[in-house]
């Protein structure tokens, strides 16, 4: 009884939400209350082959040794299972995304992430991955996830994004 | 998955030819805990049967509303559930067990060391629970508690005794069973293992049941 009162109130509270945030929409569905535990957006229906799929069944991101742009085993195990996925949905292009939190000024940071992106193609194409499906690209100490210089924030830095995309762009 | 599905097909047929697979058998086939076998490192273990698990304790995409940043794994034992922040406040979330015991503190840790198919070696306490229990159960044994993979907790530099493993009793996740730490489907610990980098960060919350002592 308890449970279904609060589920009721997360309801109200969700559609509340949603006429505060000016949000209309023509769709029957109840919406997904905004709270923790809720499906993450494009998660509730999730399809085989999607990016969601990627994200959830192999994973986006391959980590790396400080200072280091090598691939150890963890590394080639995440790397592996996204070249059988990418093998089986062929529609996909990915941008590999580096990126660094090491000792060292901007420019061996920008050097560093860049080696890291190309390291995880350069896997994926000995693995059998067309090369014009990918690039690569480093961006040094931007976009940190972690801000800090404990090795909890820098490990999770220290790191290349396989990111899907629909079409092959140069762009950013 | 699909091993799954053809064997219950593969079972529908042979009902529908009337030959001696009969709606027992059928029956026992849907509520086996295991589908089929997978080979990791050498080692051919039981995959989960996730048709027979309830969805809550699968591996999902969720909302995370926390002050934690991105890259925290963060235990909530009491409603059996492990979380690995990613970004844009939402987290991975994977069902556990957890051993009756409870985590006995609670606090932030890190994960310090990991390793494949670990070899058990059953802490003092257990064996006065549980006299005869070996020195230790060699890494990959069929009857190796704690799976294909474990995650070393340690705080401070010191270890925890703390781990997050695998299981051979997957019914087990989604509740306070037995002994152990914080127990996954073995496919879960597998993919955490791929996701938390040596140095990943843990908060484990207070399980008001435990009062535990806050520490770290």
């Amino acid at each position: 009884m308890t449970l279904r009162m609060h589920s009721l109130r997360a309801l109200a509270f969700g559609a509340a939400a949603l006429a505060l945030a000016g949000c209309s929409t023509t769709s029957l569905e109840p919406p997904v209350p905004d709270v923790t535990n809720a499906p993450a957006a494009g998660f509730a229906n999730m399809q085989p082959g999607s990016e969601e799929d990627f994200i959830l069944n192999v994973g986006r991101r391959t980590y790396f040794a400080e200072g280091s742009a090598a691939l150890d085993s963890v590394a080639k195990t995440t790397i592996d299972n996204q070249i059988a996925w990418l093998k089986k949905y062929p529609r996909w292009f990915v941008k590999l995304q580096g990126f660094a939190d090491d000792p060292g000024g901007d420019a061996a940071m920008n050097e560093l992430s860049r080696k890291r992106a190309e390291a995880v193609m350069n896997y994926m194409i000995a693995g059998g991955i067309d090369a014009n499906r990918l690039w690569a690209k480093g961006y040094g100490k931007e976009r940190v996830v972690r801000d800090c210089t404990d090795a909890a924030c820098r490990v999770q830095n220290r790191r290349v994004i396989s990111n899907l995309r629909e079409e092959k762009d140069g762009a950013a | 998955m699909e091993f799954t599905r053809r064997d219950l097909l593969a079972g529908g047929a042979a009902l529908a030819a009337g030959t001696v697979l009969g709606g027992p058998a059928v029956a026992a086939a849907k509520k086996s805990w295991f589908a089929g076998t997978a080979v990791d490192n050498n080692v051919t273990w039981k995959r989960t049967n996730f048709d027979a698990i309830d969805p809550a304790w699968r591996r999902q995409i969720v909302k995370y509303y926390s002050p934690e940043p991105a890259g925290t794994v963060v235990v909530d034992t009491m409603h059996h559930f492990l979380y690995l922040i990613v970004e844009n406040q939402t987290a991975v979330r994977y069902g556990v067990g957890v051993g009756k015991e409870g985590f006995k503190w609670y606090g932030r840790a890190n994960v310090a060391r990991k390793a494949l198919w670990p070899r058990w070696t059953p802490p003092p306490e257990m064996h006065e629970r549980k006299p005869g229990l070996p020195q230790y159960i060699e890494g990959g044994a069929p009857d190796n508690p704690l799976g294909p993979r474990a995650l070393y907790l340690y705080r401070d530099g010191a270890d925890t005794g703390y781990r997050f493993h695998g299981t051979l009793e997957p019914w087990s996740i989604g509740t306070d069973a037995s002994s152990g730490c914080i127990r996954m489907f073995n496919e879960d610990v597998i993919d955490l293992y791929q996701r938390c980098p040596i140095g990943t960060a843990v908060q484990v919350l207070p399980h008001i049941a435990d009062n535990a002592p806050k520490k770290g």
